[in-house]
């Protein structure tokens, strides 16, 4: 049995680094195909994030709310709920964070305004998240459903706030007037490299930490793999996926604000961010373990990066890397993506067993 | 031999989590016989069939079907070749009616549409042939439990079947339905089918079958007629040594009641009463059996007892308080375990290593916690500690159950409902399925507990043996009712117990009352 | 402010059509067991389908038979990483709809060079609207019903034959069988890969036909995220209905009001536009809740009429 959780544990990260190496070759192909001077756009694509310091940054940057919006989805993953809720979220915890910050105005020093945004920024998380959840958990709503349809609703209502409150009548695009100094995070100097860098980092710990090692954390496990036997051994099932949940949206909630405060002078979102969907593929690559996350939000950061350095120097559009992003989370999620060749291992080393048996048996 | 309908021939099947379910396994059927395939639970009897109808692959062996090699890839081509198979559990689709049950798959058409009048009249004629009464355009889900038995052989006969497996057919029907069932098989016997009988019940192997082959713990004993056979000699074949089924146990000493119910009715969905005025008490140090044809109120009554359930009136008290609006997490702190009956829906998450299962019902507790975290090290060592007291065959804890063996799974299951610390054990086929070892020991320890802790405990149980030797006192359940109590289960025979489960006999409240 | 009623009715119509087609094509694959909310992306691939190939051709015909192609190729694909990859439908859908959403993007730039709308670069087809003799002469119902698209007319008829499939045709039974349990038509040899793979063509032509509405017919161009939760819409429709094709026809006519309601607004008076805009997606959260609510509340008066009769 041993070698049977061996054979087990190997083939997964094989999976999904061959799903992953799958994936990146389909892009290349496409890059191949599409491109006048393929060669050139191809090493582009796979070098290009590494060529300088200010793209290395720019990596970590973006890995930064890849990270944070992984975890998030992490919790909804964990309970098994697909509330995508985060991607709405994300863009809303912005423009709150904003209204507020411009409210406050410059009356706050940093250490008071920074806390007091990211708490506005949870709390719209959180409030957010409650809608779909309190809507299956009430009216046995379809929780993806009703998290998309909202989704749609707060592209619509960010923009009207930004619109009709915050928009700075000075500049010639739709923008929220610019932000009080109190409330942009610095950069860390030398690589400008955000220090949300810090948050995303506290937030790894802290949620790998809350999903290991805290009783909330296996009752959420417990739940999400079998909610039948969670609710046989006196667990809510119910309300511990529900509070997941709204835990989840808070994080989504913190992901917006520290991306507006790190990267925005101004809020100008007028759509969703698809930071959201983002999050769901990192939770994915990570098999919802939240101290795998960072590894799979840097992964995606460095094939969006690629992707931009290519749109601007070989004219391919961005686009095709969500295409790359969908066949990812097939290929990793889909269960029998290299099955044959573990049983197989499986088959041969319960054979050698059995054989080793006998021999043994007879001797 | 010539008129041979069947040859499995070395037959090797491993599970993807590296089970040996068949290894070398041969066995033939002749034509107009009826072959006993048995073994314990878990000998490989269903899988070896599932590859006989081709939902199983098998690593390695050949299959011949009339002296040919066929490959049975899917369940539409071991049709095509003449298998059918009647599953344990019924495969049938409550919403439909029995025509379109019987003939799906084979559905006759007129004008390009489904011809409904013609599936009727298709499932009334074969039906006649065969002497099975039943109506074609009744909806399956207003059957009983032999009517539907009847549905899925008609499934099977009308794809032509001249192989026929039966799975444990005999399992879930009533002495009377079973007697109807063994002459409509000999019937069809004579007719040119040959039957493949699973079955755990020797006494209808050797009533029935003219040949038997022996499975054990996934190799074949051999095939022997059953003429010159006993059932000793068959049971010795399948577990290798004489069966023990009785279980030494002191008399009960009783002390005050633990639980009580009172005129406990529950209804479904639909309107049923599935339970129906049940009362009973079950003291300190003793063991109450409930014995029942399945389907008779049982899981009903585990799951109100558990607090999974809800109920309609009547009220149940453990150890002095209703447990009437309580959650599961309050009744288990009252002092209720549960083993589930469906380990792996209700007893554990396969995916979840050995040690969170094991402390999945009191990891919230402040003994497990040190602060806001987790203690490591408390859960590790108790951990461990059950494992070596349970005897559960695995790596380490952190290992998935999902890995685990059928009786490992269900010994952490035990593990951890056995030492919750309370003295009320619901035990629902606690059992099913599993190796004998494992069966003793969960048997055993329900007894010692009993007598050794003073738990008082409800075991619930499809298997008779079981609960005559386990329980103190035995209750039978039919419809809802409690139609029987002995107070001494031991004494009790199973052709007595057999009129009560079948509702032929009920004894009045004045008589259960005199007895107890 | 002054709200032309009858124009509102007939865009309604106009509105629900692409729904019912969706709601069409979400159900197939409920009844077969399936919640597909990859309706959404197989609508976005054949709508750009649809102008693609009635541009490369010169020939509209082609074009909906390419978005109906597409739309089938797409519920193939859906039904080999659900079915034969053994991904998670849902995760499968959000993957699907995903690569969708920038794959049209990504396939309009290469063939047109821009990024927002084949508008500029594509002829534009127009599926023929249908001017009805007689009945468009008839004052309001002549404005409302005749010259509506051929596709509108095309819906009506694909909701009785979806009807006619479900309940009056072996492969429906079949259908219907793998739906309420597979392991049963499993045994009987029906293959629920199969009736799955099946069951996803079917769907994706209903898809198809959606998308090549939205393209051909309801305007004349490809855009950006064009289906804009049609998909979600649809399957929302059909839930509402409980898998009746009749029933969310129905659904999809209401929903097609609030969309209606909407683009009328928009057109007819100066209300702030992002909260009409709102207005669909709302109504479908709260149909959603109504219609869980209601079925929530009949099975506990059922429960408690049946508790009360038989003590």
């Amino acid at each position: 049995m041993s070698k049977t959780q061996k054979i087990e544990t190997t083939m997964e990260l094989v999976r999904t680094l061959v799903g992953l190496l799958i994936a990146y070759v389909i892009a290349l192909v496409v890059l191949f195909a599409i491109s006048d001077d393929p060669v050139f756009v191809i090493r582009q694509f796979m070098v290009g994030p590494f060529t300088s310091a200010r793209r290395i940054g720019s990596i970590i940057n973006l890995a930064i709310p890849f990270t944070i919006c992984g975890l998030s989805m992490c919790f909804m993953y964990a309970v098994n709920r697909f509330n995508l809720v985060p991607e709405g979220i994300f863009m809303l915890s912005g423009c709150m964070v904003t209204w507020v910050a411009l409210s406050l105005g410059e009356s706050l020093p940093s250490v008071v305004m920074v806390p007091v945004l990211l708490v506005v920024a949870i709390l719209t998380g959180v409030a957010v998240a409650f809608i779909p959840a309190i809507m299956e958990r009430k009216f046995n709503a379809n929780v993806v459903v009703v998290s998309l349809m909202l989704n749609s609703i707060i592209g619509y209502l960010g923009t009207a706030i930004l619109r009709y409150k915050l928009r700075d009548a000075d500049i010639a695009f739709l923008g929220s007037r610019k932000l009080p100094a109190a409330a942009s995070l610095p950069k860390i100097s030398s690589f400008k490299i955000q220090s949300g860098l810090f948050i995303a980092i506290i937030c790894v710990v802290v949620v790998a930490v809350l999903f290991y090692k805290t009783s909330f954390g296996w009752k959420m496990r417990l739940v999400g793999e079998n909610p039948s036997f969670a609710k046989a051994v006196g667990l809510s099932a119910v309300g511990v996926s529900f509070a997941a949940q709204l835990i989840g949206g808070g994080v989504a909630g913190i992901a917006g604000a520290t991306e507006i405060l790190s990267n925005y002078e101004r809020f100008q979102w007028t759509a969703t961010t698809q930071h959201g969907f983002d999050g769901l593929l990192v939770a994915v690559l990570a098999k919802k373990n939240p101290a795998l996350v960072p590894i799979g939000a840097l992964f995606l950061a460095y094939i969006r990066i690629g992707a931009d350095v290519v749109n601007t120097t070989g004219d391919i559009p961005t686009e095709f890397v969500t295409v790359i992003q969908g066949i990812i989370i097939l290929l990793i999620a889909a269960e029998s993506f290299m099955s044959k060749t573990k049983n197989k291992m499986i088959f041969k080393a319960a054979q050698k067993d059995a054989e080793a048996a006998k021999s043994k048996a007879a001797a | 031999m010539a008129d041979e309908a069947l040859r499995m021939q070395n037959i090797t099947k491993i599970y993807s989590n590296g089970f040996i379910a068949n290894k070398d396994v041969t066995f033939s059927v002749g034509k107009n016989e009826i072959h006993a395939l048995v073994g314990e639970n878990g000998a490989g009897k269903t899988t070896l069939m599932k590859i006989l109808f081709g939902m199983e692959e098998p690593q390695e062996g050949k299959i011949f079907i009339n002296g040919v090699e066929e490959k049975l890839e899917n369940p539409l081509h071991a049709i095509s070749k003449g298998v059918g198979m009647v599953h344990q559990h019924f495969m049938l689709l409550p919403s439909l009616t029995v025509a379109e049950n019987v003939t799906l798959g084979v559905e006759p058409i007129k004008n390009g549409l489904f011809d409904f009048e013609g599936a009727v009249k298709k499932t009334q004629e074969i039906a006649d042939k065969y002497n099975f009464k039943i109506d074609a355009r009744a909806k399956v889900r207003d059957l009983s439990v032999g009517q539907m038995q009847k549905v899925e052989i008609l499934k099977a006969l009308i794809k032509g079947a001249k192989i026929l497996i039966m799975d444990e057919p005999t399992a879930v029907l009533t002495p009377q339905e079973t007697a109807e069932l063994f002459e409509q098989l000999f019937t069809l016997r004579d007719d040119g089918v040959s039957i493949i009988f699973i079955s755990h019940k020797l006494e209808e192997v050797m009533y029935i079958c003219s040949r038997v082959t022996v499975l054990r713990h996934g190799q074949c004993m051999g095939s022997y007629d059953t003429k010159g056979m006993t059932e000793a000699d068959l049971s010795k074949l399948m577990v290798g040594r004489d069966v023990v089924l009785k279980i030494q146990k002191a008399a009960p000493v009783l002390g005050k009641p633990v639980i009580s119910i009172k005129n406990l009715v529950k209804i479904n969905s639909i309107g049923k009463h599935v339970i129906d005025g049940i009362s009973f008490d079950i003291h300190e140090g003793e063991v109450v059996g409930i014995a029942g044809v399945e389907g008779n109120g049982q899981t009903e009554l585990s799951e109100v007892l558990s607090g999974l359930g809800s109920f309609a009136s009547g009220d149940v008290e453990l150890n002095g308080t209703s447990i009437k609006g309580k959650s599961v997490r309050q009744i288990r702190d009252m002092g209720m375990a549960y083993i589930a009956e469906d380990r792996m829906v209700e007893g554990v998450a396969g995916n979840m290593s050995i040690k969170m299962n094991i402390v999945a019902d009191r990891f919230t507790k402040k003994d497990f916690k040190s602060g806001i975290f987790m203690n490591d090290k408390k859960i590790n060592a108790t951990v461990d500690q059950y494992i070596k007291d349970f005897e559960i065959a695995c790596d380490n804890a952190d290992q998935p159950v999902r890995m685990l063996s059928g009786g490992n799974i269900q010994k952490v299951v035990v593990a951890r409902e056995f030492t919750s610390g309370a003295n009320f054990i619901l035990a629902c086929q606690p059992t099913r399925g599993i190796d004998v070892g494992t069966a003793e020991m969960i048997r055993k320890t329900i007894v010692r507990k009993s007598r050794e802790e003073k738990t008082a405990a409800l075991l619930i149980s499809a298997d008779l043996n079981e609960v005559l030797e386990c329980s103190d006192r035995l209750l039978v359940m039919h419809k809802g009712k409690i139609v029987a109590a002995f107070p001494k289960a031991n004494e009790v025979s199973e052709e007595t117990l057999g009129e009560y489960m079948l509702g032929v006999r009920e004894m009045s409240k004045e008589e259960m009352e005199a007895l107890l | 402010m002054s709200i032309d009623w009858v124009e509102f009715l007939a865009e309604a119509i106009r509105m629900a059509t692409p729904l019912i087609f969706a709601a069409l094509a979400a159900l197939i694959t409920r009844q077969a067991g399936m919640f597909n909310m990859g309706v959404e992306g197989m609508i976005l691939c054949s709508a750009l389908a649809a102008v693609a190939f009635a541009h490369y051709s010169g020939n509209m015909w082609v074009g909906l038979l390419g978005a109906v192609l597409v739309g089938l190729l797409t519920g193939l694909i859906i039904a080999f990483a659900n079915l034969s990859g053994k991904t998670e439908l849902y995760l499968t859908c959000i993957a699907f709809n995903l690569a969708a959403s920038g794959g049209t993007v990504f396939i309009m730039y290469v063939l047109t060079g821009e990024k927002s709308t084949t508008s500029g670069a594509f002829r534009s087809y127009q599926i023929p609207n249908i001017e009805i003799p007689f009945i468009k002469d008839i004052p309001v119902i002549g404005r409302i019903i005749s010259g509506q698209s051929l596709l509108t007319w095309v819906a009506v008829l694909s909701i009785f034959l979806v009807w006619l499939l479900l309940k009056r045709t072996r492969l429906g039974l079949r259908i219907r069988a793998v739906g309420e349990n597979p392991h049963a038509a499993e045994s009987v040899g029906i293959s629920v890969k199969k009736i799955g793979y099946t069951s996803f063509a079917i769907c994706g032509l209903m898809a198809g036909l959606s998308g090549a509405y939205l393209s051909m017919s309801y305007v004349t161009f490809f855009m950006k995220n064009m289906a804009n939760g049609r998909g979600y819409i649809g399957l929302s429709a059909q839930n509402m209905a409980g898998g009746e094709p009749v029933g969310s026809a129905l659904a999809s006519l209401l929903f097609g009001f609030s969309q209606a309601l909407t683009t009328t607004m928009k057109n007819q008076t100066n209300f702030p536009t992002e909260f009409l805009e709102m207005i669909p997606y709302a109504a479908t959260i709260i149909a959603l809740g109504v219609t869980g609510l209601i079925a929530i509340q009949r099975i506990k008066k059922t429960e408690s009429a049946k508790a009360a009769g038989k003590e």
